[in-house]
């Protein structure tokens, strides 16, 4: 008995892969900046977007995981082909800002984790940011995802922060599975945090990572049962976090009225009094663990994915000659995120603001994309999307492209 | 007319282009240009026009270019259908397409097609004159009716040019019925260094690959194999049809053709074993039986053989029948009646002896060589002992059974970083 539960585990763990990393990456220090904020304003009201998103992320993730096994082709790659230069270039520009600013808020959340430890910030962004760009250049693939499964790990210490908060168990569960009654919707401010939950969870550049990180495993047609369930568990895991996140905040900070939170590293702070030394400890450690994790994919994954698009020379395993473009891009995205955090009072949440509304206008672009190359049969033969599959994807275009239309709209009408 | 041939004509330029008959009424536009197959080979065959009757194909001496930029059929220009003849199409097939630099041994992205107008028995003929990969390329695409054709041209001409000559351009065809179709044989592709055509492979994506693959000479395609990576290796092996993997393996080095059959699951390497030559198959499933890991794991069943009482000339006939890849022997080995090895003879010793000269005069005093069962990190250590470039193997009564050589160690020796 004890051994076929071993094996069980084991098997478990052997599916664990590109899809599992990228989904937690999605966790990102920007991620939990706003899950926390969603938990200490509105308490359990949130939670029950987070079934809705795991439905959608699973569709979207799955959808590339499968034209990555099928085409043996990156995203990039595939949008160059079948819908030409101009195309290409539009997105990738605008993936490289976007990437651009989730690398920035990496960084600072990083700085900001280890400020809790009183470690300033302008020892600790430089070192990390040379240990970053290392990984990838000296690092090999396997290696280097062996690490960040292990990183994944740590995510755990949120479940555990969630846990040592002591929430009302069933009224997070009845939240999670009730729609909040319909007043609440009447707050513009509810509103804008259903968005930008939305718009941290899926998020463009997943896409092309997930579908490169397919492709480079050399995962096969027939084997692709394993890649969609570690797409599924991924995606589950990363939103069950996500939900931890929440109740966790929503126990201490907002049970106290202390709504405000500015920094991703101030629900740690403020948790410290409520929950004990241990939830501060987990929630440092956790932002410090993804800010990391963070922030040695992003900009190895943009390099990569604007150097397939376009057709430039890339690779870690080619030398600087070889493919200058593809390491100026990479070692630019990262020195370049450092040193904006590294500016005294650099306005990082009104940064964090505008990349995310380009992160809204990139990803309807990026589902509708994938969605006309996915319905192509001269590509995907038989495994094109069924009926439903591009029903639900369909939907999470159309939602994501109003909501960003909503969310920008009241963007610029709060800064008049 | 004069003007508008001064503009370099491209791919990107020539898309969209108006065509219109004699009276100046619009006739359809260029929507690709097409390339012969066949004798003909690299040639234009002609523009493809879309028409309201459909796409049609016009040759370029049937067409002039006016000044305005449009073109003109001329007087009794043939006006042909599509069907029937199979052509490469230059936007369909080349552009944004990946195509292998021969030349440059590497696979590129194609930006733009670099066309070319020539006098031809008094008419004005296209032709292709290399294909653009670099950022002028890109430029003219992204501003391509953005701005007037002469001041796109002027503008792109700032960047950079990366061309590649038509002729060292290969383009690649997934599609197996079309690729035969087309007569796409990848002959210079198969003239580089197995190496290089590994990089390239493993630069492609898998229904690619196979494509190339099983479009190359089997004796290529096994040395170009043996210098992928394991693990691709294995991928590649694992969706080619077993028919196809047995030529190819067959032509393989018989310790690298086990090494990746080993990799295969069981059914796989079963049913590649099947379909393979019994004789070269003989000698896999021998190798197979050994641990990965150890010297007869690594060696290689290919090499020279002869009687100790044997002369330089019968070492010499030897090496002319060796029907193995002759420049991997750097040496070779006496044995006796019962296959005992006796003595190793350097190449170079050979070729400066006498032909009447016996061998057993020529041979070290002390020659090394290994235990069949030695661990690899062993076959290592006495390479770098001994400088050795070969290293025979025995088994336990002193009988020759293979060869390891120098690049089988540095090999597993980059493995195991």
């Amino acid at each position: 008995m004890l051994k076929r539960w071993k094996i069980r585990v084991l098997l478990f763990l052997a599916v664990l892969g590109p899809g599992f990393i990228t989904a937690n990456v999605d966790n990102d220090p920007n991620g939990i900046l706003t899950y926390s904020q969603a938990g200490a304003q509105y308490g359990y009201e949130l939670l029950w977007t987070i079934i809705p998103i795991t439905i959608a992320l699973i569709v979207i993730q799955e959808m590339c995981a499968r034209m990555g096994v099928v085409t043996g082709k990156g995203l990039s790659d595939l949008i160059r082909e079948e819908f030409g230069l101009r195309v290409t270039v539009v997105v990738m520009i605008l993936l490289v800002l976007v990437n651009f600013g989730n690398v920035i808020g990496e960084f600072a959340g990083a700085a900001s984790s280890l400020e809790l430890f009183h470690l300033s910030k302008y020892i600790s962004v430089p070192i990390v940011a040379v240990l970053v760009w290392l990984l990838a250049v000296r690092g090999d693939y396997k290696k280097v995802e062996k690490i960040f499964l292990t990183a994944s790990v740590f995510y755990i210490a949120y479940i555990i922060a969630g846990v040592l908060s002591e929430p009302s168990w069933h009224t997070a569960l009845v939240a999670t599975v009730k729609l909040p009654p319909r007043s609440v919707w009447k707050d513009g401010g509810y509103l804008f945090m259903v968005i930008s939950v939305i718009g941290t969870t899926i998020a463009p550049w997943m896409q092309f990572y997930l579908q490169s990180s397919v492709v480079e495993k050399g995962v096969r047609a027939k084997d692709y049962a394993a890649s969609r369930l570690d797409v599924i568990v991924g995606s589950i895991f990363t939103d069950v976090v996500a939900w931890f996140i929440i109740v966790a905040c929503a126990a201490t900070l907002w049970v106290h009225g202390m709504g405000s939170i500015q920094e991703a590293s101030d629900a740690a702070v403020a948790m410290k009094p409520l929950a004990g030394p241990y939830a501060f400890l987990l929630f440092a450690f956790g932002l410090f663990n993804a800010s990391f994790f963070a922030a040695s994919v992003l900009p190895l994954s943009t390099a990569y994915v604007v150097c397939e698009g376009l057709g430039v020379e890339s690779g870690i395993d080619k030398r600087f000659k070889e493919a200058p473009f593809f390491y100026w891009l990479y070692t630019i995205l990262i020195a370049g995120g450092a040193a904006v955090v590294l500016i005294p009072r650099f306005p990082l949440v009104k940064w964090a603001i505008e990349s995310q509304a380009l992160n809204g206008v990139l990803l309807p672009l990026v589902i509708v994309l994938m969605l006309l190359l996915i319905n192509r049969k001269d590509l995907m033969g038989k495994h094109t999307n069924s009926r439903w599959f591009n029903a639900i994807a369909w939907v999470t275009a159309v939602v994501v492209s109003i909501l960003s239309v909503i969310w920008m709209v009241g963007q610029f009408r709060g800064h008049s | 007319m004069r003007e508008a041939l001064k503009i370099t004509p491209t791919l990107t330029t020539m898309l969209g282009t108006p065509v219109t008959d004699m009276e100046g009424k619009l006739c359809g536009r260029v929507k690709d240009l097409a390339v012969a197959t066949g004798a003909d080979a690299g040639k234009i065959a002609g523009l493809v026009l879309k028409t309201r009757k459909g796409s049609k194909l016009v040759p370029a001496t049937g067409l002039r270019p006016t000044p305005s930029g449009a073109l003109e059929l001329r007087d009794g220009a043939e006006i042909l259908s599509l069907k029937g003849q199979e052509y490469i199409f230059l936007r369909e097939d080349l552009l944004d397409r990946q195509i292998i630099d021969v030349h440059g041994r590497k696979v590129v992205r194609v930006n733009d097609v670099d066309l070319q107008w020539f006098e031809q028995g008094g008419l004005e003929d296209l032709r292709v004159r290399e294909v653009e990969v670099g950022m002028r390329g890109a430029v003219r695409r992204l501003l391509q009716g953005a701005l007037p054709a002469g001041a796109l041209d002027s503008i792109a001409r700032r960047f950079p040019a990366r061309v590649i000559p038509w002729e060292f351009v290969d383009v690649i065809e997934v599609d197996p019925a079309r690729r035969v179709r087309l007569n796409i044989e990848h002959e210079r592709l198969a003239q580089l260094h197995p190496s290089d055509i590994a990089d390239i492979l493993e630069d492609l994506a898998p229904a690619e690959r196979e494509a190339i693959l099983t479009t190359l000479d089997e004796e290529v395609a096994a040395e170009a194999l043996e210098e992928v990576e394991p693990k691709l290796q294995k991928s590649m092996m694992e969706s080619l049809d077993s028919e196809v993997a047995a030529g190819i393996v067959e032509e393989m080095d018989p310790s690298a053709a086990a090494d990746l059959l080993a990799e295969l699951p069981e059914s796989r390497s079963e049913a590649i074993l099947e379909e393979m030559d019994p004789e070269e198959r003989q000698e896999v499933e021998d190798l197979l039986v050994f641990r990965e890991d150890s010297a007869a794991g690594r060696m290689t069943t290919e090499y020279v053989p002869v009687a100790k009482t044997a002369t330089v000339a019968d070492a010499i006939r030897a090496l002319r029948e060796f029907d193995g890849d002759i420049e991997t022997i750097t040496e070779i080995y006496l044995v006796d009646e019962a296959r005992v090895l006796q003595g190793v003879v350097p190449l170079a010793r050979l070729v400066l002896a006498d032909a009447e000269t016996r061998l057993d005069a020529l041979a070290d005093a002390r020659f090394i060589a290994c235990a069949a069962s030695a661990h690899e990190q062993q076959v290592a250590e006495l390479f770098d002992r001994y400088n050795l470039r070969a290293l025979p193997v025995v088994d336990e009564s002193g009988k020759l059974v293979g060869v390891v050589e120098a690049d089988h160690v540095i090999a597993f020796l980059r493995e195991g970083r």
